[in-house]
């Protein structure tokens, strides 16, 4: 199955002085291992630890997470 | 491996040292009876020590890594606490649903009923555990 969301939280990192996942962690108050499973899109974050990581980055929503609407098979 | 998994384990590994001791006492009180052997005491007094044991590991965990010790549960951590406590309830749901039907069956009295209710807590435990590992291990 396709993944709907994906994010940017790997590039957007290394765009910030190659900034760790811990350090992430530690500025939107949840664990490493809940950072790095975010960025694997196994987990999908609340509304308010997304707005918080576009916080961190300083940029829009929309440029950290990204749906894509999955397509819909014709019968 | 996080602090909430490593804790997970040892309440797992704790459990599961109970739940032998228990089962093993338990099926030595029904086939050769309890002689001199007081079943209250050596519950609590098993229990006691196994308390004391999680303690200690925990202390130990807990210094090892004292930053991811005080950090609250996050959201993803309290939800894998809910997914793993949903399934546990199940089991625990059935568990009691079968602890009343040994009443029905011949031969059983309270003290089978209230050791199948035992039972089917210590389970549903083990399968709360088991279920947080899993989780945390699936999203690592």
């Amino acid at each position: 199955m396709a993944k709907t969301i994906e994010n940017n939280i790997r590039r957007l990192r290394f765009e910030h002085k190659e900034m760790t996942q811990q350090e992430l962690a530690e500025q939107i108050g949840v664990t490493r291992q809940t950072v790095n499973a975010i960025e694997l899109g196994k987990y999908s974050p609340s509304l308010e630890v997304a707005f918080q990581i576009a916080e961190v980055f300083g940029v829009p929503l929309d440029k950290v997470f990204q749906y894509n609407l999955p397509k819909r098979s014709r019968t | 491996m996080s602090f909430r998994e490593k804790s997970a384990w040892i309440s797992l590994f704790c459990l599961v040292i109970f739940t032998a001791l228990w089962l093993t006492h338990a099926l030595r009180i029904e086939f050769f009876g309890a002689e001199n052997d007081n079943p209250m005491l050596w519950f609590f007094g098993t229990l006691a020590a196994l308390i004391a044991l999680e303690i200690g590991l925990h202390v130990t965990i807990a210094i090892q890594s004292p930053r991811e010790a005080k950090t609250p549960k996050d959201e993803r951590e309290r939800l894998i606490d809910m997914k793993a406590s949903r399934v546990a309830f199940y089991v625990l749901m059935i568990g009691a649903f079968v602890s009343i039907g040994t009443l029905h069956v011949p031969g059983a009295n309270r003290y089978t009923m209230a050791q199948c209710l035992m039972g089917s807590i210590l389970f549903a435990l083990l399968i709360r555990f088991a279920t947080q590992i899993a989780l945390h291990r699936r999203d690592a």
